[in-house]
């Protein structure tokens, strides 16, 4: 149950990606601010990477668990701005 | 619930995936269609993510539960077990010294009632004058055991005649009783080398 609760979410976030590609195609504004949200989420993605140990305490959660959450995150963008694009 | 939560799951993949393959990004409609079933797709997904998470809680909660039950289960038999050794023990002591069984019976009997003391004092003594032959192999036996727990002479003799220690008649039989029933160890050997 534990999995499919992760996997429901890793879902989940995969289509959120989907949708922010889906509102970055409305309209050249809204690409370009979803640009920059993008470009602001990955500065933020590199900074929990270095900064892991004191992310993970600010969070209460362990590192192997930020890590893990990291590269979900990096997974499901990839593969929701995938699934738009190839769309 | 977990059937709520697989219908939710496959609906949220079908929303997400379903209108951006089959719906044309030029038109219009089909445009807008398409960020809305993505909006579906996602309230889909985070409810099926949640319900899947209550149910990870409570199972994990029922778990916990289930192991406090065993331990409890074990804890019991295990306390069970030892109450019942320590019952056999008491019961073989008992049988290995009648004597205190009888008293300790007859305490527990009748307490300390003051009309029972004759009655009490009657049973006690028929032991003595009926088993007179079993009398001096207890006394050996008594002996052993105040021996083993490191006490003295004077003292086993005070629990076992009931005589106080000095130059009194009864003191010197029982005393006499006592070297005759246990002889003390022989004195230990001195080399001698003239």
């Amino acid at each position: 149950m534990r999995a499919m609760y992760l996997a429901n979410y890793f879902v989940a976030g995969c289509i959120a990606s989907s949708f922010l590609g889906w509102i970055a195609s409305l309209h050249p504004t809204s690409f370009r601010a979803i640009v920059f949200l993008g470009a602001a989420a990955f500065v933020i993605w590199v900074l929990c990477w270095l900064l892991d140990y004191s992310v993970s305490n600010l969070l209460k959660i362990t590192v192997s668990s930020l890590q893990a959450f990291l590269l979900a995150m990096l997974a499901a963008i990839a593969i929701g701005a995938g699934v738009f694009l190839c769309s | 619930m977990q059937l709520k939560m697989f219908v939710l799951s496959g609906a949220a993949v079908a929303l997400w995936l379903v209108p951006l393959t089959a719906l044309d990004k030029r038109i219009g409609w089909h445009k807008s269609m398409q960020g809305v079933t993505l909006c579906a797709a996602i309230a889909c997904a985070v409810t099926a993510g949640n319900i899947a998470r209550k149910q990870a809680e409570q199972n994990e909660i029922e778990e916990i539960k289930t192991r406090a039950i065993t331990a409890d289960v074990v804890d019991e038999i295990a306390t069970s077990a030892y109450i019942s050794q320590q019952q056999r023990q008491q019961e073989a002591e008992q049988i290995l010294n009648p004597r205190e069984h009888l008293e300790r019976s007859l305490v527990l009997t009748y307490g300390e009632d003051e009309r029972s003391k004759p009655i009490a004092q009657n049973q006690l003594a028929e032991p003595e004058q009926n088993g007179s032959e079993n009398g001096e192999s207890e006394r050996i036996e008594r002996i052993h055991q105040l021996q083993a727990k490191g006490w003295g002479k004077a003292k086993i003799i005070l629990e076992i005649w009931g005589v106080t220690k000095g130059g009194s008649p009864k003191y010197k039989a029982a005393k006499a009783e006592y070297k005759s029933l246990w002889p003390p160890p022989p004195p230990p050997f001195v080399f001698d080398r003239g």
